[in-house]
């Protein structure tokens, strides 16, 4: 595990997408803030997880859609399988090599909080997003969240 | 999976330009720190739960899920009596804290495992160990999300900081124990059997790894409400501008309807 520094940017080779990665605090309600809608807008780290790299849970937000095209920086997230390989690149200029343990997918009305944000005894990593659209309200009902751990890093 | 085909294609934006950063790492906000714990089943329960406790100072705001305990008791909600214990040894018992033998890890022969009572995890009302075993402000039924903001008691606060508090919930379904437990009277309310006071779910807390646990769900999916027959009904407009790093450039316009995905908060005990 390393010393904290902010990730710069996310590859996911597996999914053709590279995105630089913005700071995300939370909103007045304790929720965690999203990155912008439009059509490029990058993904996040929620800047009160850990750094990527860290012990426990760093949390990455993406949104799966746009407001102007269906394919948000997050929309092919929910292909990634385990074993799949992504990278992290920080302030520090470390590169850290992240593997894919598992997919989950939960109702939003019963997130589980502390099984993704909980606490963790290596360097993990969460990237989410959404999923589950609701034609009938507009609504997405479902998170889509892939769980990694750090497998090495380079400087 | 991800019904991908049904995108809502929502309003393009007047959005000028954007720059952004990355921030630096981030400590807690303003002295706030967060404890948090998965409970586990005691003496066969089979119940699951989590608890995480945002602390500012002596305000601490306590939200646990729980569910499988015994739901009902003479055709009511079961009650469940839920406390902080502090000063013992901060763990949770273990089967052979059942020095009796009878079968059953009864709240006293747990104590020396976590302690006596912090605070009582009351639905309202007093939260000091006078209130543990009011069994009208006990977390109800077998499943229910328990929020709630009061000001903590300096013991509990440093029992918590000293990794010694263990968050216990009381409360087993009698025809789970063995029969000869399932006639014994408790060891704190003698009018009460054995199995409605003795614990069901048990967690140390522990410092939280996120400086701050994020509320809700993400809503990481862009949405628009549909519009709505009544005009008056706006969307909700309150979003994320300039709060992190991101800077909106001079004449960038952020006006986005994105309406609400998840309401989880509930200021009291729900089902
Ligand atoms: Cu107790």
């Amino acid at each position: 595990m390393l010393a904290a520094s902010a990730p710069v940017s996310l590859s996911v080779p597996d999914i053709g997408l590279t995105t630089p990665l913005l700071s995300l605090g939370r909103d007045a309600k304790g929720e965690a803030e999203v990155p912008p809608g439009e059509a490029g807008s990058p993904a996040g780290w929620y800047k009160y997880s850990p750094t990527p790299g860290e012990q426990g849970p760093s949390v990455i937000l993406g949104h799966v859609n746009t407001t102007t095209i269906p394919e948000g920086v997050f929309y092919r997230l929910h292909e990634l399988k385990p074993g799949e390989q992504f990278s992290v690149s920080r302030a520090d200029g470390s590169v850290l090599v992240f593997g894919v343990d598992r997919t989950e997918i939960f109702q939003k009305a019963s997130f589980p909080t502390l099984a993704v944000y909980g606490n963790t005894d290596r360097a993990e990593i969460r990237l989410i997003t959404c999923g589950g659209y609701e034609p009938s309200t507009g609504e997405f009902v479902e998170n889509t969240v892939v769980y990694g751990h750090l497998l090495s890093s380079t400087k | 999976m991800n019904k991908k085909s049904a995108l809502l294609i929502a309003p393009a934006l007047a959005l000028a330009a954007m720059t952004f950063s990355s921030g630096a790492a981030m400590a807690a906000d303003n002295g706030t720190s967060t404890f948090e714990t998965n409970l586990g089943a005691i003496n066969g329960s089979n119940a699951t739960g989590s608890v995480w406790i945002t602390l500012t100072g002596d305000q601490a705001t306590v939200t646990e899920n729980v569910s499988g305990l015994a739901a009902t008791f003479n055709g009511a909600a079961y009650p469940h009596a839920q406390h902080i214990h502090i000063d013992g040894a901060g763990v949770c018992p273990a089967p052979s804290a059942d020095t009796s033998g009878d079968g059953v890890i009864s709240t006293t022969e747990g104590g020396p495992s976590y302690g006596k009572i912090g605070t009582t995890l009351s639905t309202s009302g007093d939260t000091s160990d006078k209130a543990a075993l009011d069994l009208a402000v006990a977390g109800m039924g077998a499943s229910y999300k328990y929020e709630r903001t009061f000001t903590m008691n300096a013991e509990t606060i440093a029992s918590m900081k000293a990794g010694k508090a263990v968050v216990v919930v009381h409360g087993l379904d009698p025809a789970t124990l063995p029969a000869a437990a399932q006639k014994e009277m408790s060891d704190l309310a003698p009018t009460l059997p054995l199995a409605a006071t003795s614990p069901a779910l048990c967690g140390t807390l522990a410092v939280s790894q996120m400086a701050a646990m994020p509320g809700g769900a993400p809503g990481t999916g862009v949405t628009t409400a549909l519009a709505p027959t009544n005009a008056s009904t706006s969307p909700d407009v309150a979003w994320f501008v300039g709060g992190g790093a991101l800077v909106l450039a001079a004449g960038g316009a952020l006006a986005l309807g994105r309406k609400r995905t998840v309401a989880a908060h509930k200021s009291t005990v729900a089902k």
